[in-house]
């Protein structure tokens, strides 16, 4: 499959998730939309965020996004990041059960699993050069995906970043709903 | 080439090189204009493209993250400047993402339609967010205001016009100094000719008062050579007469003819006496200056001027000067007894002749250099019938006499003129027809006396 197919198809899915979201009742096929474009995002957040000098690696090392636990998102995720790039960094899709301090993971998209709860992965990278993105509410990472009016937007935890060592773009926190700062009072 | 061939070139050629300026001119503005256009065009774009920039560099976490509403106010926000047309955003797939336009026409909704557009000023800018294509900024601009553009405009075209008026006040001007010059130039030549007329007339004028005098001289020499021939013939005759006489009587064996020979003897002397005069006329004869008192000079000589002056004519002398002056003695004995004698001959029917002498103090406003200075007058004056203007003016010129012909030979007074001026005195007539006449001579204090009475 091309890169113009690939575009094609996120795009289609993206739009489609605006209208599909918005009917009452939320189908099967709109989560797996809704999923498509949180998918996506979690590439898109790479370029609104500065990763310590070294750790991504040199030149050609990939950039790993790690999703961790229960895979929400399905099979299609290979193809639409297959062939992106950050910067001159190749990404790289890793499927973990748990997770570690030494995965590697640059992006890691935390969906807890029996075995590992989110708290505890979070705690896992805690430290570590890790970009967390959660779709719990109860337990938020750096990012965590909310929806607002039938739409896939994000909170984000500046703070939680700054213990990461990651600085988060103005751009992206500007377009977060909500940021979290500070001691969250 | 001439100044008048170059004064015609430039009024040959005048109005064209005020046309060919003009044409400069407006050439030169248009340039200039279309120039400033340039200029103005570029600093525009950069201006559009800054926007742009900025717009897309605001734009991208929006575009990323579908949020189209955000991306909007951001469009919306370049809504405030009043010379953007038209702006939008359009995804990589070349959908518009968000965008608005000011009135003229809908807004392209696809990125190829934009770019199909033309006019004004357009500009597309990249989005990307690090190395991540995200779309394309599409930003439109109104060149210029027409009103601005139009001041632009107004403002050269009034130098311009400006500048053709100028050409064209001087052209005038030029013309106007043209047609005075050659009006001036007529006029030189105008001038110039009847300057010349004058010449001539002059010339003409001189070569008849050349041709004139010559033959009043001629008309003199024969006067002379009359007057001259006629004294001499009458002296001759006298001698002619006493040889004669004295032949006879020696004939006759008488002893007695010294009276013939003395008669032969003053006939001679008199005949010296004339060629002297001729001479001293021709002032071949020296002058011997002595100091002379004019005074005693003219009581010394009162019995000569007693027998000159005739039965009929009184003497009277009024003799006061005690000065001293220097000249020939005998010369001016010569003068005082002409004067008389024309004094004489002036007054046939009787009447009194003055011979008067007076000292004469510096003046130095006077008329002449004899009356500046210390000066004796001597004055012979007469009651006889005077002389008319005329005669009064030209009474000093020689061989000038209004004797009949062989009686004078009209060298007296010009002979007593000559030498008063020649001794540095001044010597005029003062007379009127009826009034009787008055020569005065001046001459001046002999120059030691005249120390001594200031010192």
């Amino acid at each position: 499959m091309s890169e113009g197919d690939l575009r094609r198809r996120l795009l289609f899915l993206s739009v489609a998730a605006f209208v599909l979201a918005a009917s009452p009742s939320a189908s099967a096929a709109d989560r797996s939309l809704e999923y498509a474009v949180k998918a996506t995002f979690l590439y898109k957040f790479a370029p609104f965020v500065d990763w310590p000098p070294g750790a991504l690696g040199d030149g050609e090392a990939p950039f790993v996004i790690c999703i961790v636990g229960a895979d929400p998102f399905g099979d299609s995720t290979e193809r639409m990041l297959e062939g992106q790039r950050i910067g001159t960094h190749p990404l790289a899709l890793r499927r973990l059960a748990v997770a570690d301090a030494h995965a590697g993971c640059h992006v890691m998209f935390v969906a807890g699993s029996p075995a590992q709860p989110v708290t505890q992965a979070l705690d896992a990278v805690r430290g570590t050069p890790t970009l967390t993105v959660t779709d719990a509410p109860a337990a938020p990472g750096i990012i965590r995906f909310v929806m607002i009016n039938d739409r896939v937007n994000f909170e984000i935890d500046a703070n939680a970043a700054a213990a990461n060592h990651l600085t988060i773009s103005s751009k992206l926190l500007a377009l977060a709903h909500t940021v979290s700062d500070g001691d969250r009072r | 080439m001439s100044p008048q061939s170059q004064l015609q070139v430039v009024t040959r050629y005048g109005a064209y090189f005020a046309l060919a300026g003009v044409a400069i001119l407006l050439v030169a503005g248009f340039f200039i204009s279309n120039y400033q256009d340039y200029l103005f065009r570029t600093q525009r774009l950069g201006e559009v493209s800054a926007q742009s920039s900025i717009l897309a560099a605001s734009v991208t976490a929006a575009l990323a993250f579908n949020d189209v509403e955000t991306a909007r106010e951001y469009v919306s926000a370049l809504a405030s400047n009043p010379e953007i047309e038209a702006a939008a955003v359009y995804d990589t797939r070349g959908a518009m993402f968000a965008g608005f336009s000011r009135a003229h026409g809908p807004l392209p909704h696809t990125l190829k339609a934009a770019r199909a557009r033309n006019g004004g000023l357009t500009v597309f800018t990249p989005i990307r967010q690090g190395s991540l294509a995200l779309g394309t900024v599409y930003l439109t601009a109104i060149e210029e205001p027409s009103q601005r553009r139009f001041a632009r405009y107004a403002a050269i075209m009034l130098l311009a016009i400006m500048a053709a008026l100028f050409l064209a006040v001087m052209a005038t001007a030029q013309r106007a100094l043209r047609a005075v010059n050659s009006e001036l130039q007529d006029r030189a030549m105008a001038l110039a000719a009847a300057n010349r007329q004058l010449e001539t007339e002059m010339e003409e004028r001189a070569r008849a008062e050349e041709a004139a005098r010559q033959s009043q001289k001629m008309e003199a020499v024969g006067q002379l050579s009359g007057g001259v021939a006629h004294d001499l013939n009458n002296l001759l005759t006298i001698i002619k007469g006493s040889l004669h006489l004295l032949q006879k009587r020696l004939a006759q064996g008488a002893t007695d003819v010294q009276r013939y020979v003395d008669g032969a003897n003053e006939g001679v002397e008199r005949a010296a006496a004339l060629t002297r005069r001729l001479l001293a006329f021709s002032r071949r004869q020296p002058l011997s200056p002595v100091p002379v008192e004019l005074s005693s000079l003219a009581s010394g000589m009162s019995d000569m001027v007693r027998q000159s002056a005739g039965e009929r004519v009184s003497v009277a002398y009024r003799l006061d000067s005690t000065w001293k002056t220097v000249c020939d003695a005998n010369l001016m004995e010569n003068v005082i007894l002409n004067l008389a004698i024309n004094a004489r001959d002036a007054m046939p029917d009787g009447g009194t002749l003055t011979i008067a002498t007076r000292d004469v103090r510096a003046d130095p406003h006077g008329a002449d250099e004899v009356a500046r200075r210390d000066h004796i007058e001597l004055c012979i004056a007469d009651t006889g019938f005077g002389m008319s203007e005329a005669v009064r003016a030209r009474a000093f010129d020689p061989f000038f006499t209004t004797k009949p012909q062989g009686k004078g030979t009209g060298l007296g007074l010009s002979m007593a003129f000559g030498f008063i001026r020649q001794s540095g005195g001044t010597m005029r007539i003062e007379s009127a027809p009826g009034r009787g006449t008055r020569v005065v001579i001046a001459m001046v204090r002999r120059a030691g006396d005249a120390v001594e009475a200031a010192s």
